[in-house]
């Protein structure tokens, strides 16, 4: 890759309805919800826009080795709220080919301010990349339903974006952070094929699981749901008192 | 948009406040067999508000849009015409069916390139009786929120209804249903752009322009009866009063999504408004006779664009709208 200059570009996100990003891991008959979406799916976001916008060949030759390799950080917005909801799953038995119906659990989060998310990336991508970012339009689960309100250049605010908890690095005392298993792209060396596999060619997986924390902590719980409040790290432990 | 031709468009939104009055259309069960549970949510506000969820919309959605393809006389699968949930998934038990391809669902079934299907992978079995089995599957091209009410605007009536046990000895047994009423904030998203394509690949796999348009009729004309009359759980005797309809929508004629705001937020279609510009052609609406004027316009005057990857294909495209 060549060396240009490089920026951060910052986008944020209205989500305008519920959202549903599964905790890697978890059943898909009881799924928890993460409050954002992690480094991973943004990764597979910017691929299939990418595919969309600009075809195939493009994504791969030009786009894929930035995408897989760009930091990235992710900003919650500032109030999460969780609820889990029983839906009705309908299974067919192999065999008998018999239907039946079973109730799942599934975790609905519904947020209040944006997503935002920040790429670092080289200048002359910067056009591109503005209009990957416009034509997201959803996160995780196809109904978690996403709008791109402002993109802009803007660094981010590491004390208020998730984090590796290998990198934690709090200077105030640890609070009830929510943390949670996230899954990021293995490595930088990803080629098309690990993550775009092909036809009777099995790939090992491309990501990696690790666990994260966010900078949100619980200060509610109302029956089975549970209201998330985001926090800086770096906030002092008197000041981060529930409102 | 002009009324006198037809124009191409590439996606679709509505933010929509939806009123219903005594509707239990999106239960979340029930507590053993005397109380039947209304579905909740806990907003971001601190609040807690009734809920439908998208599925059952979507399923409803379905349901009507199998009747117009039919009626359309756009093709269904063997599995969408028996009205099979599974859709292309129901077909690879069939040995007619065992090498199905993506080109084959999408060309032979307008409900399964609508609203999706998914056919797991499956390794070989050891004794080698079964055959591996790659990953199939399409996106939905319609997407339906969860319809949230409007905290401070929404009810429920506990109904004492009476059911017959299972048995003689049972007898006459009681059972609380809830009636809900509010108005219901709800987005729906539709790329119309995807119809006849592999939207892994944005590959066209029907370039049958007329079959096309006649499919995306059907997905409008089903989806502005779902509004107009709505469907879901218990409407045999709870059919939903609808005495509102109000929000905006949003059409955008070449690459690019249509924006969608939360119209639990008072200002939705100002801040909705705000955006229009020539690839962002914005129209409110007050009443369910306006919305079903808008959706006349769309049936009968725009087709489904073609995705600029497609149109490039084979060569770069540099994204400008």
């Amino acid at each position: 890759m060549e060396t240009s200059p490089l920026i951060w570009l910052r986008a944020e996100y209205h989500l305008p309805a519920l959202s549903s990003c599964r905790v890697p891991m978890t059943s898909i008959t009881s799924a928890r919800a993460l409050p954002t979406p992690g480094p991973a799916t943004v990764r597979l976001a910017l691929i299939r826009t990418g595919i969309e916008v600009f075809g195939m060949a493009y994504v791969e030759s030009v786009l894929f080795p930035l995408i897989t390799a760009l930091p990235l950080h992710i900003r919650p917005p500032e109030r999460v709220a969780l609820t889990p909801h029983v839906l009705h799953a309908y299974k067919i038995e192999d065999k008998t080919q018999q239907q039946s119906c079973a109730p799942i659990s599934r975790e609905m989060a519904h947020t209040e301010g944006p997503l935002t998310l920040y790429l670092h990336l080289p200048i002359p991508m910067q056009d591109r990349f503005r209009l990957l970012l416009q034509m997201i339009g959803y996160w995780g689960q196809a109904h978690s339903l996403a709008c791109c309100t402002r993109i802009e250049q803007g660094s981010p605010p590491l004390e208020e974006c998730l984090t590796p908890l290998r990198l934690f690095k709090a200077q105030a005392s640890l609070r009830p952070f929510f943390s949670s298993l996230l899954s990021e792209f293995r490595d930088t060396t990803l080629c098309w094929h690990d993550v775009m596999p092909l036809l009777g060619n099995p790939s090992p997986n491309p990501l990696r699981l690790e666990i994260y924390v966010w900078p949100l902590v619980t200060v509610m719980h109302h029956g089975s749901g549970r209201l998330l409040l985001r926090q800086p790290f770096t906030l002092p432990q008197e000041a981060a008192t529930p409102t | 948009m002009n009324e006198s031709h037809t124009s191409s468009i590439y996606e679709v939104s509505w933010s929509l406040r939806v009123a219903w009055q005594a509707q239990s259309i999106s239960n979340a069960g029930s507590n053993g067999s005397n109380r039947l549970l209304p579905r909740r949510q806990l907003l971001a506000c601190g609040t807690e508000t009734d809920a439908c969820s998208g599925n059952i919309a979507k399923h409803f959605h379905a349901a009507l849009l199998a009747e117009y393809l039919e009626a359309a006389g756009c093709p269904l699968c063997p599995a969408c015409k028996v009205r099979d949930g599974r859709r292309a998934a129901a077909l690879t038990d069939q040995p007619e069916y065992k090498n199905l391809t993506i080109e084959q669902v999408v060309r032979d079934c307008g409900l399964c390139d609508t609203h999706g299907f998914l056919v797991t992978a499956k390794n070989a079995g050891s004794s080698g009786t079964t055959e591996a089995r790659q990953r199939l599957s399409k996106h939905s091209l319609i997407e339906f929120s969860f319809a949230l009410a409007l905290p401070e605007r929404h009810a429920e009536t506990l109904q004492l209804m009476t059911r017959v046990g299972d048995s003689k000895d049972e007898g006459q047994m009681l059972m609380k249903m809830s009636a809900r009423s509010g108005e219901y904030a709800l987005c729906i998203r539709y790329k119309c752009a995807g119809i006849g394509l592999d939207t892994d690949k944005w590959k066209l796999v029907m370039d049958d322009e007329q079959e096309r348009g006649r499919r995306h009729r059907a997905i409008l004309t089903a989806l502005r009866d779902c509004l107009l009359s709505p469907g879901g759980a218990l409407t045999a005797t709870m059919l939903p009063h609808l005495t509102g309809l109000r929000g905006a929508m949003v059409v955008c004629p070449s690459t690019g999504r249509a924006p969608i705001y939360s119209p639990l937020q008072d200002d939705f279609i100002t801040r909705l408004s705000a955006l229009q510009s020539e690839t962002c052609l914005v129209s409110p609406f007050e009443t369910i006779d306006a919305f079903h004027l808008q959706m006349r316009h769309l049936i009968e005057h725009t087709l489904p664009a073609l995705p600029a990857a497609c149109l490039m294909s084979g060569t770069a495209n540099d994204g400008s709208r």
